[in-house]
């Protein structure tokens, strides 16, 4: 098992009134890639300017590979940053931007060219050393920016949403030299999105985060499969989330229909919240499903069709490859595996948990 | 059709702005030396531009003031707006603004404030004054054309620099700094802009004998407009015009096209900026030094005269005269009022030679020890000046050893014959009904009280509470007659038969009896109010013995003749008077009453701030009654 390389104690911060962090803790492992997730305005950026030396905690401390850093400045971390709007500088060439760091480490001519020109290898923009930053696309500046950012070997490198200005095509094609990157480098990742698709298609680890808090830590098939409420159900993919009841072990009523499940330990008659994903509902012929319901929208999606039926007072969200025209009755059926139970909130912070986006 | 009337509004609108402009280039080749006779091309003004010393050295101060006002602001205001850059957006606008307001502020009051500043800070007003006021001035322009190039840049560049382990300073310098260097640079050319450009703040900080091309031009167009100024003007707004062109085509601007040019423009760019433009600025200090220097050694500090006179208070051609008699190099500035003279002075700020101030004002420089004696050995010309006013002299110089009359006057009734039958002698005629709504009274307190206190029998120096009410009283009393209180328009009004009497100073009722001979000036039986301007020596002059040659030049009676038909004011020189080709102000009473008349007139004394006060108070009831 890789050894903690960042812990992060303890860690507060507000500005002004605004409490930004609340007592936070994580740790992040040597050769991971871990990604903090979270709509806007959750903390995530904050608590990588953390990490990074941008920002100081008002509480807690980050421990870097056992060493205190909390209070050193950013130019004397071993750590780099790739800033969502790039950073490069202008006025210099690419091959003066990668060279940069180099430069300031005071290494030798020859050895700065051959870093540059592997690290631009590494991006596969060979033979743009004399290219100035206008000339480049966006997805260009972007792989600059990470090539400058691992020149210089740094055990951890730091992604601000670094996809975030580039299309579709573009983002898809950096998310696997991103991958690739960190395979062939063995440098940890720490990398900040809103995306949740991103998050995982990446991500060894992702934290996902909401108002200050990580609402759950886990591989990307636990964050998917098995949210742990109702906040991360809803941001990570789409979801149906109802108010139920648990009837008893493996037995829940939703919406006036009993549901079999496969979940237990949650007590008899205990009001619970049930999440079923919209790819999990099966669209049977009316009667043969639990409950039944008509069509009120559908939308063409490509690989799918993306539907609203309206049964027991509730729209369900289905995804189906099957059509079923607006007005047609159907019948829902859902297997008890597709069913994922979560406790009600209880605490306030819990309550708290809001998208706000 | 459109688009030429289009072309031609465009076309009228340049004419307009150029044709000036225009108009001094091609005079400056003008041949002839009037403005209204074309001569012929010549390039000779340009010639003679260049070997008038005093103009180089005006250029030269000019342009060292500059180049190091615009690279000291240059630095400062950088500095300050990438601090404020820094701060919050509210905090941001505040600051923008409050550094904003000099820019908005007028002139005349920047420059007003900064002499009052340096003054009061015992600053000696001279070279480094002004270099001072420029930076001043010169900041917010700096702080204004870098402010939105530090918004566009991108902050996390620099973030980005010490991310990738630059040090704070390295990062400024590599990473920051490069990105607002075209709004540095335009800062930099606008301030060198707005300091060749600046008249009026550069006139109040400046010291004698320290003039830019501005103040030069001015002090220059006072004495009649000469064709080399034309040239001078010519090469000025050839100067700003180029100076404007590189602002506005500066190296941003390309940076799209770049990339296919590329290392070359790049390079092109770069030679200008860090080797071409800091070259020349180099090699025109130090030509300007050594042409500085050279003529500099020709003045020698012991052959100069630093006088400080009233504005057009002496024939220039004195000026010259006394320069090829003696040697001696006068430098000649002037002053507006005995109040702006006088903290000048009593700040030490400037050690004048010799100074003309008015009877009260010569008064409260003697009492607060800022005048020294006179040598009257080394002015024996003094025996030229009659001696009632000698007399007069010691109401303020009790001694006789401090002044030196120059120019007097007394305050009197003008009236008009035409409208004015019986014979006027008295001030009381001012309070007679027949005359209502045909009296003009001077708008100024110490004249209307004089007028007052003389007439009821009383000094016009009362310090007396009672006296004082008295005269208000009888100044209130007279107010419905009065038909305006005012003070140059006096002169129009007696002139234009628009009044019948009226009170006036004998410098001005003099022009006005040749221009209407109507008009009759006496001096009222109870006495009045005579004012005597003379030449002092500060206690801290440098050249005290110059300045007593200068005195006694001055009272050399050709001289003295010259000076009183230049200025017009009646001279206390007997032996000048006598000179006086005209008869009619040969015998002038109005010039030069009768002595005895003199006797009951009385000087103006300073009364100290407490009766400032009172008097301005009675003054206002009156006024407002």
């Amino acid at each position: 098992m890789a050894k903690k390389l960042i812990d992060l104690v303890n860690i507060s911060k507000s500005y002004g009134e605004n409490l930004v962090l609340d007592d936070l803790n994580l740790y992040v492992k040597e050769n991971e890639f871990i990604t903090l997730l979270g709509p806007s305005g959750c903390g995530k950026t904050t608590l990588l300017r953390i990490i990074g030396g941008f920002e100081s905690p008002n509480t807690g401390s980050v421990i870097f590979d056992g060493k205190d850093i909390t209070n050193l400045a950013p130019n004397k971390r071993q750590l780099n940053t790739v800033f969502q709007n790039y950073g490069l500088f202008n006025h210099m060439s690419i091959a003066e931007n990668i060279a940069f760091p180099l430069k300031i480490k005071k290494k030798s001519k020859s050895y700065i060219e051959d870093k540059v020109k592997y690290a631009l290898k590494l991006v596969n923009l060979d033979g743009f050393e004399t290219r100035t930053v206008d000339s480049l696309s966006g997805g260009q500046k972007q792989r600059i920016a990470i090539a400058r950012g691992i020149v210089s070997e740094p055990k951890v490198l730091l992604l601000d949403e670094p996809l975030g200005a580039l299309d579709l095509k573009l983002r898809q094609d950096m998310q696997y030299e991103l991958i690739r990157l960190k395979n062939e480098l063995g440098i940890t990742f720490i990398y900040v999105t809103h995306d949740q698709e991103e998050a995982l298609t990446m991500s060894d680890k992702i934290v996902v985060m909401n108002q200050g808090y990580i609402q759950q830590i886990g591989t990307p098939e636990d964050i998917y499969n098995e949210p742990q409420n109702a906040f991360v159900a809803d941001f990570i993919g789409d979801s149906n989330i109802f108010p139920a009841v648990m009837v008893h072990d493996k037995l829940v009523k939703i919406l006036g229909a009993e549901f079999e499940c496969v979940d237990v330990g949650f007590g008899v008659n205990k009001p619970v919240d049930a999440v079923i994903r919209p790819e999990d509902i099966d669209l049977v012929p009316v009667g043969t499903g639990i409950l039944d319901g008509v069509v009120t929208h559908i939308i063409f999606k490509g690989v799918h069709y993306e539907m609203e039926v309206t049964a027991n007072g509730y729209k369900w969200l289905v995804h189906s490859t099957d059509m079923f025209p607006v007005g047609s009755e159907v019948g829902i059926y859902v297997k008890p595996f597709e069913i994922q139970i979560m406790k009600k909130p209880e605490s306030e912070d819990e309550e708290a948990i809001v998208i706000d986006e | 059709m459109k688009k030429f009337i289009s072309k031609i509004y465009l076309a009228l609108i340049i004419i307009l702005l150029y044709a000036p402009i225009l108009t001094l280039v091609v005079l400056s080749f003008n041949s002839s030396k009037t403005r209204a006779k074309w001569g012929g091309i010549t390039g000779k003004w340009y010639v003679s531009l260049f070997h008038d010393d005093g103009i180089m050295n005006a250029l030269y101060t000019t342009l060292v003031i500059a180049l190091l006002s615009a690279v000291i602001a240059t630095v400062i205001g950088t500095a300050a707006a990438i601090g404020i850059s820094a701060y919050r957006q509210r905090t941001k606008s505040i600051f923008m603004g409050v550094t904003n307001i000099p820019m908005l502020n007028a002139d005349i009051v920047t420059g007003i404030s900064l002499m009052l500043l340096f003054i009061a800070f015992k600053f000696t007003l001279g070279f480094k004054t002004i270099l001072l006021a420029h930076i001043t001035f010169n900041i917010p322009y700096v702080i204004l054309s870098v402010a939105p190039k530090l918004k566009q840049t991108n902050k996390s560049t620099y973030e980005a620099a010490l991310d990738l382990g630059a040090s704070p300073i390295y990062a400024f310098f590599k990473v920051v700094f490069p990105d607002i260097l075209p709004g540095v640079i335009s800062g930099f050319f606008l301030a060198i802009t707005m300091s060749l450009d600046d008249f009026i703040i550069t006139h109040f900080t400046k010291g004698p004998g320290v003039d830019t091309l501005s103040t030069k031009i001015y002090s220059e167009v006072r004495k009649g407009i000469k064709p080399e100024m034309y040239a001078l003007s010519t090469i000025m707004f050839l100067t700003v015009f180029i100076l404007l062109i590189l602002i506005n085509t500066n190296p941003k601007e390309n940076k799209k096209t770049e990339h296919i040019i590329n290392s070359k423009a790049r390079k092109v760019s770069k030679l200008i900026m860090h080797r071409l433009i800091p070259a020349t600025m180099v090699v025109v200090i130090i030509i300007g030094g050594f042409v500085y220097s050279k003529t500099n050694k020709t003045v020698d500090s012991k052959k100069q005269l630093i006088v400080y006179n009233w504005g057009e208070y002496i024939d220039p051609k004195v000026l010259t005269m006394f320069e090829k008699e003696t040697g001696i190099n006068v430098v000649y500035e002037e002053f507006e009022t005995n109040e702006i003279m006088y903290p000048k002075i009593s700040s030490g700020a400037i050690s004048y030679d010799v100074v003309c101030p008015s009877d009260y004002m010569i008064q409260r420089m003697i009492k607060n020890n800022l005048l020294s004696k006179i040598d009257f050995d080394k002015v024996p010309n003094i025996k030229h000046i009659g001696s009632q006013y000698m007399k007069q002299s010691r109401q303020f110089d009790p001694t006789n050893e401090y002044s030196v009359p120059y120019c007097w006057g007394t305050v009197g009734i003008l009236y008009n014959k035409k409208m004015v039958k019986e014979k006027v002698d008295s001030w009381n005629i001012l309070w007679n009904k027949k005359y209502k709504d045909n009296i003009l009274m001077q708008d100024s307190v110490r004249d209307s009280f004089a007028v007052a206190l003389k007439s009821l029998g009383y000094s016009l120096n009362s310090a007396d509470l009672d006296e004082l009410n008295a005269a208000k009283n009888k100044l209130i009393k007279q107010k419905p007659l009065v038909q305006a209180y005012v003070i140059d328009q006096v002169r129009d009004k007696m002139i234009g038969n628009e009044a019948a009497l009226g009170v006036i100073y004998s410098g001005e009722a003099i022009y006005t009896q040749k221009e209407n001979p109507n008009l009759e000036y006496v001096i009222p039986k109870e006495g009045s109010n005579v004012w005597i301007d003379s030449w002092v020596i500060p206690k801290n002059a440098k050249h005290k013995e110059n300045a007593e040659k200068f005195i006694n030049f001055l009272c050399r009676p050709d001289i003295a003749l010259l000076n009183f038909e230049y200025i017009t004011y009646s001279t206390p020189n007997v032996d000048a008077a006598k000179l006086i080709k005209d008869p009619d102000i040969r015998n002038s009473k109005t010039a030069f009453p009768d002595p005895k008349d003199l006797d009951r007139c009385e000087t103006f004394k300073y009364l100290g701030t407490k009766y400032d006060r009172i008097y301005n108070e009675l003054w206002r009831e009156v006024k407002s009654k």
